[in-house]
C-alpha cells in the first residue's frame, strides 16, 4: 500500500476505531440521529427527514444484559446489539428503525421497543416476496406511512428532499461499486481488511462526508499501478461481518479477499437506480430489486448459482463462508451453495462466527489449513498448465 | 373428584381418519390427481376447491417426532450440510426427503408447493429447498408480520395475492377454481374452525374434560382437513363426547387442582412423560396458544370473502407482535381460570420463542402471574434435559401450591 493510500484510509479507520463517536458528536451538536438495524432500512428516508442514519451493530463486549431477554439461540447480532442498547451506549439515538427480515429480528424489534428507553420506534414491513407488483404497491404504502411518522422528527418530508437524498445515496453506492471493481482488477492495491473498514465506516458517518473521502480513494486506486497480490484469492460470503479482524485473519493466513457477498459488503451496495417520478415508488423498487438477503424470497434466484458466478467473476480460488451462528435464513441456503461450488471444483470452508467476538485461535488455524490446501490445489493447476 | 384417567373414545376414529388421509394421498401419487405440499398456516381451502390433495410436512414432522424417528432423520439432513440449529421439523422433513425414508416410506411427492409465511420466515427457506429439490412450482403467499393492527394495505396485499393464487392453482390443475366451490369450502372451513373453537372452550369447565396434551393429538384434522366435511363430522363427534364428560363431571386429569396454559409447539417426543408429570401434580393444561391458533375465526357471512380470508390468515397469533401476544395470554388466563403458564422455549422455533422471556417478564412482574419457561425442542430430543425439566416442573408446581395455600 502506498503512503498516499494509507493517508486516504486514515479517516475511515478513525471512525471505525470508535464506531458511535461520530454519531454521538452529531447528536450532541443537535442533529437527530436515527439508528437502523439492517440494510433493508431506507437510509434515504431517514436522511431526507434531516436525521443522521447510523447502522446498529453488535459492538458490545458481551451479552449479559440481553441474555435475560433473548434466548441463547438468537444470533449474536441480535443479542449483542440489544446488549449495547441496554448498556446505554445508544442513548443518543432519537429514533430506531427495524425493517422486517427474519424471525429473530421481528421479535427483537418488539423486545427492543419494550425495554430500550426513549425515542421513536419504527417497524417497517418490508415484503418478503420481493418480486411482485403487489409487493411494490404494499411497500410503497408502508414507506409512505413511515415518511409520515418521521414528520414528527423535523417536520414533513417533501418529494424534492427525498429525491435529493436518493440521488446522494445512489452516488454513494455507485462509488462503493467502483471501489469493489478497482480491487477486483487490482487486488493488491488495498487489503480486504481495509475495504471492510471503508464499508463499515459508511454506515457510521454522514454519507456526504463518506462520499467525498471515497471518491478520492476511488481515483487513487484506479490510477495506481498493478500491485502484487498474495495468493490464494478468496471470496467471502455470509450474512454480515461487523469486525474487520475476521477479514484481517483470513489475509494474515496468506490469502487476499477479492470480493464478498456480505450485508456489510457488496450486497449493501447492489441497489440499482430506478427511473421513477414518484420518489417513494422509486425507493420501493430499489429495495425490492436489490441483491436479496437470505431472509427474502425471490422466485428464480439461487444463492448457490450466484455465489459461484460471483466467485468466478472475481477469479477467486476458494470461498470462505462466515456463518453467523443461529442465522437460520442463511443456514438453509448453505448446503445449496456448497454443492454448487463443489460441482464446479471450487473449494470452500465454513466457519462459525459470533459477531461480537474477535476471531478465536481455532478460526486462524482452520483458515490457515484452508489457505494451504487451496494454494496446493492452485499451485498444482499452475504446474499442469505450464508443463 | 378423583379416579382413573378415562381414555377418549373418539380417538379411535382419529387414527382411522388420519390413516385414510395418508393412504389416500399415497394412492394418489400415481394418478392424475395433483398433490401440493402446504404450510400449516396457508389457505388450504384453495387446494380443496381445486381438488388438490394437501400434504403437510409440518404434520409429518410432528408424526416423526411422536414416533421418535425424528432424530435419525435430522441426522441425515445434518450430514448433507444443514445446521443442527435450524428448525427440527425442516431437518426431519429433509432427512426423509434425502433418504426417501421415514414413517410410511416418506410423503407422496408434490406436484407443487404452497407456502405462507404467516407462521414464520423459516417456511420460506424450507420451501425454497423443497422447490430446488423437487423442481416443482412454488406458490408463495406473503403475509406481513404485524407489530400492531393490520393496516388496510396489508390486508389488501394478502387479498391480491390470494386472487393470484386462485389463477395459479387453476393453471396447474388445468381447471379454473370455481368461485362457488371456493365459497363452499370456506363455509366448511369456517364451520370446522367454529366447532374446534367451541370444543376448546369446553376446557374452561372445572374440571376440564380434555387436556391440551389431548388437543395436540386431536388437532390434526383441523390442520389438514379444514374445508372438508369429514373434519366437521370428526369434531362434532369429539364435542359430543366432551359435552358428556362435562355433564357427568369427568376430568381429563383426575382430581384436577391446578389449571395451566401452554405456549408454543408441543414437545412431541415427550408428550407422555410431560403429561404424566403434570398429572402427578394434579395439573391440567387447560389451554394452549398452539391449539387455539387453528380456532382463528373466518366470518362466513362477510361481504368480501377473499378479504375476510386475507384478514383471517394475516392475523394469526404467531404473526402478531408481543403486545397482542401479552393480551392473548392474559385473556386466555382469565377465560380458562389458569393458575399459571408454561412457556415452551422451543429452540427450533425462533418465531414463536424469541420474545417469550419478555412475555414471561411482563406476566410475572406487571401482572403477578406465575410463569414457567422450559427450554426444549419440538422434535430434537438430543437437546432435551429430562432431569432438569422434571425438577423445574416440580419446583413450579410447589410454588403454585404455596400460592394457593
Amino acid at each position: 500500500m502506498t503512503p498516499q493510500t494509507a493517508a486516504l484510509l486514515e479517516p475511515f479507520e478513525a471512525v471505525c476505531a470508535d464506531p458511535y463517536a461520530t454519531a454521538r458528536a452529531a447528536a450532541d451538536g443537535g442533529r437527530k440521529v436515527a439508528g437502523y438495524l439492517c440494510t433493508y432500512s431506507p437510509e434515504e428516508l431517514l436522511h431526507a427527514a434531516g436525521c443522521l442514519p447510523v447502522r446498529i451493530f453488535g459492538y458490545s463486549d458481551g451479552t449479559q444484559r440481553a441474555d435475560g431477554l433473548l434466548q441463547a439461540y438468537a444470533c449474536s447480532l441480535a443479542r449483542a446489539a440489544l446488549d449495547l442498547a441496554l448498556s446505554g451506549q445508544l442513548d443518543f439515538l432519537s429514533l430506531t428503525v427495524f425493517p422486517h427480515t427474519c424471525d429473530t429480528v421481528q421479535n427483537l424489534a418488539d423486545v427492543w421497543r419494550r425495554n430500550v428507553r426513549g425515542g421513536l420506534h419504527v417497524t417497517l414491513a418490508t415484503p418478503v416476496n420481493v418480486e411482485s407488483d403487489h409487493a411494490v404497491r404494499f411497500y410503497r404504502a408502508e414507506l409512505e406511512r413511515v415518511r409520515d411518522l418521521l414528520a414528527a422528527v423535523n417536520g414533513p418530508i417533501g418529494d424534492d428532499d427525498l429525491a435529493a437524498s436518493i440521488a446522494l445515496h445512489n452516488k454513494h453506492r455507485a462509488a462503493m461499486r467502483r471501489l469493489y471493481a478497482a480491487r477486483r482488477a487490482n487486488p493488491g492495491v488495498l487489503s480486504g481488511r481495509d475495504l471492510l473498514t471503508v464499508v463499515l465506516s459508511s454506515f457510521l458517518m454522514p454519507k456526504e462526508d463518506h462520499l467525498g473521502l471515497l471518491l478520492e480513494l476511488d481515483s487513487a486506486l484506479e490510477s495506481a499501478p498493478a500491485a502484487p497480490a498474495p495468493s490464494p484469492k478468496v471470496f467471502v460470503a455470509g450474512a454480515l461481518c461487523q469486525n474487520a479482524d475476521y477479514i484481517g485473519a483470513i489475509e494474515d493466513a496468506g490469502c487476499v479477499v477479492v470480493d464478498d457477498d456480505l450485508c456489510t459488503g457488496s450486497r449493501a451496495f447492489a441497489v440499482e437506480e430506478q427511473a421513477c417520478d414518484d420518489p417513494l415508488e422509486a425507493l420501493a423498487r430499489m429495495y425490492l430489486s436489490r441483491r436479496p438477503c437470505a431472509s427474502k424470497h425471490r422466485p428464480a434466484y439461487s444463492f448457490g448459482r450466484d455465489v459461484l458466478s460471483r466467485a468466478r467473476q472475481a477469479q477467486a480460488d476458494g470461498v470462505i463462508f462466515l456463518f453467523t451462528k443461529f442465522c437460520d435464513p442463511w443456514a438453509f441456503d448453505y448446503p445449496d451453495m456448497r454443492k454448487a461450488l463443489e460441482e464446479a471444483g471450487v473449494p470452500s470452508l465454513l466457519v462459525e462466527i459470533e459477531q461480537h467476538v474477535a476471531p478465536a485461535a481455532q478460526f486462524h488455524t482452520r483458515v490457515a489449513a484452508f489457505a494451504e490446501m487451496v494454494e496446493a490445489l492452485h499451485g498444482g493447476a499452475n504446474e499442469r498448465a505450464t508443463s | 373428584m378423583s379416579g382413573e384417567r378415562v381414555p377418549i373414545k373418539t380417538a379411535q376414529k382419529l387414527v382411522q381418519l388420519m390413516m385414510e388421509y395418508y393412504m389416500g394421498a399415497k394412492a394418489a401419487e400415481s394418478t392424475d390427481r395433483k398433490i401440493a405440499w402446504i404450510t400449516s398456516g396457508a389457505p388450504v381451502e384453495l387446494l380443496h376447491a381445486a381438488g388438490v390433495i394437501p400434504i403437510y410436512p409440518e404434520n409429518y414432522g410432528a408424526l416423526c417426532g411422536a414416533q421418535k424417528t425424528a432424530v435419525e432423520l435430522c441426522e441425515v439432513a445434518e450430514s448433507h450440510g444443514f445446521s443442527r440449529d435450524i428448525c427440527s421439523y425442516a431437518r426431519t422433513g429433509f432427512g426423509s426427503m434425502l433418504s426417501e425414508g421415514g414413517p410410511m416410506g416418506g410423503l407422496p411427492k408434490p406436484d407443487f408447493l404452497l407456502c405462507c409465511n404467516n407462521i414464520c420466515g423459516t417456511v420460506t427457506k424450507w420451501y425454497q429447498v423443497l422447490q430446488r429439490y423437487y423442481d416443482v412450482p412454488l406458490l408463495y403467499l406473503d403475509a406481513p408480520f404485524l407489530h400492531g393492527e393490520a393496516t388496510p394495505e396489508a390486508i389488501e396485499y394478502v387479498r391480491a395475492q390470494i386472487v393470484d393464487l386462485i389463477d395459479q392453482i387453476g393453471g396447474i390443475t388445468g381447471t379454473p377454481i370455481e368461485q362457488d366451490e371456493l365459497y363452499e369450502r370456506l363455509q366448511l372451513a369456517a364451520k370446522a374452525i367454529f366447532i374446534w373453537g367451541d370444543l376448546l372452550d369446553l376446557m374452561a369447565h372445572k374440571p376440564a374434560p380434555m387436556n391440551s396434551f389431548d388437543t395436540f393429538i386431536h388437532i390434526a384434522p383441523i390442520v389438514v382437513m379444514r374445508g372438508e366435511q369429514r373434519c366437521i363430522d370428526y369434531y362434532e363427534a369429539l364435542t359430543a363426547e366432551m359435552k358428556e364428560r362435562v355433564a357427568s363431571g369427568v376430568a381429563a386429569v383426575p382430581g384436577e387442582q391446578f389449571r395451566l396454559g401452554w405456549d408454543n409447539l408441543p414437545v412431541w417426543f415427550r408428550m407422555g412423560a410431560l403429561s404424566k408429570r403434570f398429572a402427578q401434580h394434579k395439573a391440567c393444561l387447560a389451554a394452549a396458544t398452539y391449539a387455539s391458533a387453528w380456532a382463528q375465526p373466518i366470518d362466513p357471512d362477510a361481504d368480501d370473502m377473499l378479504r375476510e380470508m386475507a384478514r383471517s390468515y394475516l392475523t394469526v397469533y404467531i404473526n402478531c407482535g408481543l403486545e397482542q401476544r401479552v393480551q392473548t395470554l392474559r385473556r386466555m388466563a382469565d377465560k380458562f381460570f389458569l393458575d399459571g403458564l408454561v412457556l415452551h422455549s422451543d429452540r427450533s422455533c425462533k418465531a414463536y420463542s424469541l420474545g417469550q422471556y419478555e412475555l414471561a417478564r411482563t406476566l410475572r412482574d406487571e401482572m403477578d402471574f406465575p410463569v414457567l419457561v422450559l427450554e426444549a425442542d419440538m422434535n430434537d430430543s438430543r437437546v432435551y434435559a429430562d432431569e432438569q425439566i422434571k425438577s423445574r416442573i416440580d419446583a413450579f408446581m410447589e410454588m403454585l401450591a404455596a400460592r394457593k395455600a
